[in-house]
């Protein structure tokens, strides 16, 4: 008896480790977290129609606060909209444009890129504050 | 290396194999001259610019390309949208039409370059002083089947509408082929008929003359970022050995105010370059604080020194330089 055991039970957990060892896998689908941009933003580069500016004009004071909805602007500098308002992006966790709503005035959207510089976050945007043809690209990179 | 010093009359047949592939490379495709262009000196704004260019082609092996004709304009007058270009030849019957190859179309043998920016590259800007020109290259609607070792003779028209403005430019034209590119200096032709005069309206827009004073970008509006340059070195005037220059400028409303920045503070004070070139960058709006709801249409300004006693103008003269915000 005692060796009818001896068999029959390591052979039943071998069955059962078998059975158990194929489990199917629950493979987990990462998703893009939601791109936060609360907080004060500076700029860091500046071009106007592919020409470096950004140390032959005194962008240094501009900053752009944004919370939640809502921006605002201090030391303006010629920018995609003169004053505040609010902001959205086309796409929370995928943006490719960002739209600013001047308070009571139209929306104007750009395209925007959105890299990680030497360990920074920053938002690359493109506009035409005067004649259409004059493009500017700012860097703006994220305070603290 | 062994076999070549224990086989010298094998070392100098390959030696001699190279050479003769090497010189099938060198004459392999068309060579391209444009021998004249017959170009007015001078032109009304508004009219069309008609220009005769006299190609000569020599084939060194058979090929089917599409000729290729590029010209260097004024990006105001829009050529790619308004030009036309047709030519007659020794191989063609009548006019053959060509169209504008779309920006952004790979050039032959350029690493990924489209034709302006190739041409732009290869060829440059003409001599042209204002960044404000383009390159527009057209392509024959056909492609034409060559023969090896024969010359073939084409006569390129080139019909350009003109704008209504004031201006001095140094057109540029460059033949090619649709196979070669600009892959090597024969395997195209340009050539550079000099400076051409469109008596237009407005202020000159001078292209071809270097200039006492410009303002980059050449056409902006007050909520631009301006640069406003003084190179005192081009002409005789009080300000040539300056070692510090001032900018004195009003800004005129489109409703009539005038706006006066004209104090020698550190807003008003032009960056030194060296070599007597100085530069101020200005945000107008800013700059001459403009009201909310008013809009600047000019900007009437001259150069002094630090206390105001020396002042340069149009020219080096007593005039004021004038700068009309606009996007034309």
């Amino acid at each position: 008896m005692i060796k009818k055991l001896s068999i029959a039970v390591p052979g039943l957990l071998l069955v059962a480790f078998l059975l158990y060892s194929c489990e199917k896998e629950k493979a987990a689908i990462p998703t893009e977290p939601i791109k936060e941009i609360d907080g004060s933003w500076k700029i860091v580069g500046a071009q106007r129609n592919g020409t470096d500016m950004i140390n032959r004009f005194d962008f240094s004071k501009f900053r752009i606060t944004f919370s939640g909805n809502t921006y605002t602007i201090s030391n303006p500098v010629p920018f995609i909209q003169e004053g505040a308002g609010t902001w959205s992006f086309d796409d929370a966790s995928y943006p490719f444009k960002m739209n600013f709503q001047e308070n009571g005035g139209n929306t104007k959207s750009t395209e925007i890129q959105y890299p990680v510089k030497n360990g920074k976050r920053n938002i690359v945007i493109s506009f035409s504050p005067g004649c259409a043809a004059n493009t500017y690209q700012y860097t703006l990179e994220k305070e603290n | 290396m062994k076999s070549i010093i224990q086989n010298p009359g094998a070392a100098i047949n390959r030696l001699r194999k190279y050479l003769v592939m090497m010189l099938l490379v060198l004459v392999m495709g068309c060579s391209m001259t444009i021998e004249s262009v017959i170009q007015p000196s001078v032109i009304n704004g508004g009219e069309t610019l008609v220009s005769t260019l006299h190609v000569n082609i020599t084939t060194n092996a058979e090929q089917t390309s599409k000729f290729m004709i590029a010209i260097l304009v004024p990006k105001m007058w829009n050529a790619r949208e308004h030009a036309t270009i047709t030519f007659t030849s020794d191989i063609t019957s009548g006019p053959q039409k060509m169209t504008a190859i779309p920006a952004g179309t790979p050039a032959p043998q350029a690493d990924g370059l489209d034709w302006p920016a190739k041409l732009a590259a290869t060829i440059g800007n003409g001599g042209n002083l204002i960044n404000d020109w383009e390159w527009v290259a057209y392509y024959s609607d056909a492609d034409y089947k060559v023969a090896a070792n024969v010359e073939i003779n084409a006569t390129v028209t080139v019909s350009i509408p003109t704008t209504e403005d004031n201006i001095s430019f140094k057109m540029g034209y460059v033949a090619a082929n649709s196979t070669d590119g600009l892959s090597g200096t024969d395997r195209y032709g340009s050539f550079f008929p000099g400076c051409l005069r469109v008596n237009g309206t407005g202020d000159l827009i001078d292209f071809c003359n270097p200039q006492l004073s410009t303002i980059e970008p050449r056409t902006s509006l007050d909520n631009d970022i301006i640069t406003i340059n003084f190179d005192a070195g081009v002409i005789a005037n009080p300000l040539s050995s300056a070692s510090e220059v001032y900018l004195c400028a009003s800004g005129i409303t489109t409703d009539g105010q005038t706006i006066d920045a004209c104090a020698a503070i550190d807003k008003t004070k032009l960056s030194s370059l060296g070599a007597g070139r100085f530069r101020l960058e200005c945000w107008p709006r800013d700059f001459f604080a403009v009201p909310a709801g008013k809009t600047l249409q000019r900007l009437e300004y001259f150069f002094t020194n630090a206390d105001g006693s020396v002042k340069v103008g149009y020219g080096g003269g007593a005039s004021a330089f004038i700068y009309t915000f606009n996007c034309k």
